[in-house]
């Protein structure tokens, strides 16, 4: 098992945003797919699992073990030997430069270099994850890379923690377990509650899909939030409702087509609760505060020629939302969440 | 005022989305889409001068019964799909937008004065 794409010794520092590079436009196709959405109207448990748990939820974030720059390789190969692991990163502080595996051991000894500092030998071309991304991102990286584990970075491009497969099936497993068993436990019930189970039949128990959304691409942008009001007007929600809903998923959605370098709109239907969240991928917004303003907007004259850029998006959704919530990094990226309760069933 | 009342006051033409038995509930005279979201009437008409898909969009996720594009503007092919998929009825009319907000307040009002 290794830890990397290629074979590259010896590499300078890099930037991150080299490593981010490595893979970020493949695997966001990838899970876009009609595979992991679950088609129409129907998901399957395990495809909302992989979407709703993030890398984040079966990393391990403890006892890292870890070896810094100026360490020798023969300090590495002996940290590897001791806790059986084929690689292991290489930082400082927090900050990821590179990783030094089985691999570059077996050419260190080969080469007569294993006394030589790590930084000189390690790899610095590296495949990583983000620690907020769904876990069926990382089951794709599992898939189309032949590494047994993937560091997980932060925002901030911190080192966070280490995921193998063995963590991902691990609480894969515990939580399908809970699923079947609320399941089990949802049908065991059903026939005693009487009008209950005819509320469900018509608002399915909980549902999820995820919408690309491309940068620039006015011609499509829109085609999420009428899915989502659709889905909505299925589920037998509230007309009011899903007016307020829709209204933030198509802002949203606009201002990832037009600020953004493009992104995801993640709908997620719950019993008493939908949500939508938008997330893109850059270039974040200076100043948020501004932004939620009314009438405040960067937007120019072709896309105002197209009806947009009055500046009251944010606070569009702010206001038809119960749970506004807004978090941007210059250039990494904006996420948006709106929250919206739903009534019970009558 | 339903659909053919619209056509005939607006000396237009319904292009597609096809026919339907709503009744205007709000008038909107807009060209600002998030100006249009932010309305919380019913049943609304859109006046608008923006002839693009968006415009569809827009006034499906309010629910508006009808959408009125003027100064007879071409028609992006796109744009009716939209409205035939969605089903709302749009119209297109030579009228400026300024002429049409005045006759449809005066047939609604003649038509609330009985
Ligand atoms: N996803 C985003 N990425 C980058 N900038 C954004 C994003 N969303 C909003 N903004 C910034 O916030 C401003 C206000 O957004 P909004 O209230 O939706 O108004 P508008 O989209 O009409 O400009 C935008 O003009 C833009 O500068
Ligand atoms: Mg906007």
């Amino acid at each position: 098992m290794d830890w990397r794409p290629t074979i590259l010794s010896g590499g300078e520092s890099r930037s991150d945003d080299q490593i981010m590079a490595a893979h970020e436009p493949k695997a966001a196709k990838r899970v876009s797919g009609p595979g992991l959405t679950g088609g129409d109207g129907e998901p399957l448990v395990i495809m909302e699992l992989l979407q709703r748990l993030r890398v984040k939820d079966v990393m391990r974030d403890h006892d890292i073990i870890s070896v810094v720059r100026t360490d020798t390789m023969h300090f590495a190969q002996n940290l590897m030997k001791r806790n059986h692991i084929s690689g292991v990163p290489v930082l400082e502080g927090k900050r990821l430069f590179g990783i030094v595996s089985i691999n570059d051991i077996i050419l260190a000894l080969e080469g007569g270099w294993i006394g030589d500092a790590c930084q000189k030998h390690m790899a610095t071309n590296l495949v990583v994850l983000e620690d907020d991304m769904p876990l069926a991102f990382a089951i794709k990286y599992f898939q189309n890379y032949t590494f047994g584990r993937f560091p997980v970075l932060d925002k901030n491009r911190d080192l966070v923690g280490i995921v193998s497969q063995r963590d991902v099936m691990r609480v894969l497993m515990r939580e399908l377990t809970n699923e079947l068993t609320k399941l089990e436990g949802r049908h065991a019930a059903s026939p005693e509650v009487g009008p209950s189970s005819k509320s469900e039949a018509v608002r399915p128990y909980y549902s999820m899909r995820q919408f690309i959304v491309v940068r620039n691409d006015l011609s499509n942008a829109g085609k999420a939030a009428n899915e989502i009001k659709k889905m909505l007007g299925e589920a037998g929600v509230e007309k009011k409702i899903i007016r307020r809903i829709a209204v933030a998923a198509y802002e949203l959605e606009i201002n990832v087509c037009i600020h953004s370098l493009g992104g995801t709109i993640t709908f997620i239907l719950e019993d008493r609760k939908a949500t939508v969240i938008a997330k893109d991928k850059g270039p974040g917004i200076k100043d948020v505060e501004w932004a939620l303003r009314d009438g405040t907007s960067t937007a120019n004259e072709w896309i105002r020629s197209m009806g947009f850029g009055a500046g009251m998006g944010l606070s569009n959704s702010k206001r038809v939302a119960d749970v506004f919530d807004i978090h941007s990094t210059v250039p990494t990226g904006t996420t948006v969440l709106c929250e919206f309760n739903l009534p019970e069933k009558a | 005022m339903k659909i053919a009342d619209i056509v005939k006051t607006l000396e237009g033409t319904l292009v597609a989305g096809g026919d339907s038995d709503r009744t205007v509930g709000t008038v909107v005279a807009n060209d600002l889409m998030s100006d249009v979201l932010l309305n919380d009437g019913d049943d609304i008409l859109l006046l608008t001068s923006l002839a693009s898909d968006q415009a569809i969009r827009t006034a499906n996720i309010v629910g508006a019964m009808c959408v009125v594009v003027h100064n007879a503007k071409p028609l992006p092919q796109t744009m009716c799909q939209v409205a035939d998929t969605l089903g709302i009825p749009l119209v297109s009319s030579p009228l400026p937008k300024y002429e049409s907000c005045v006759r449809i307040h005066d047939f609604l009002k003649a038509e609330a004065a009985g």
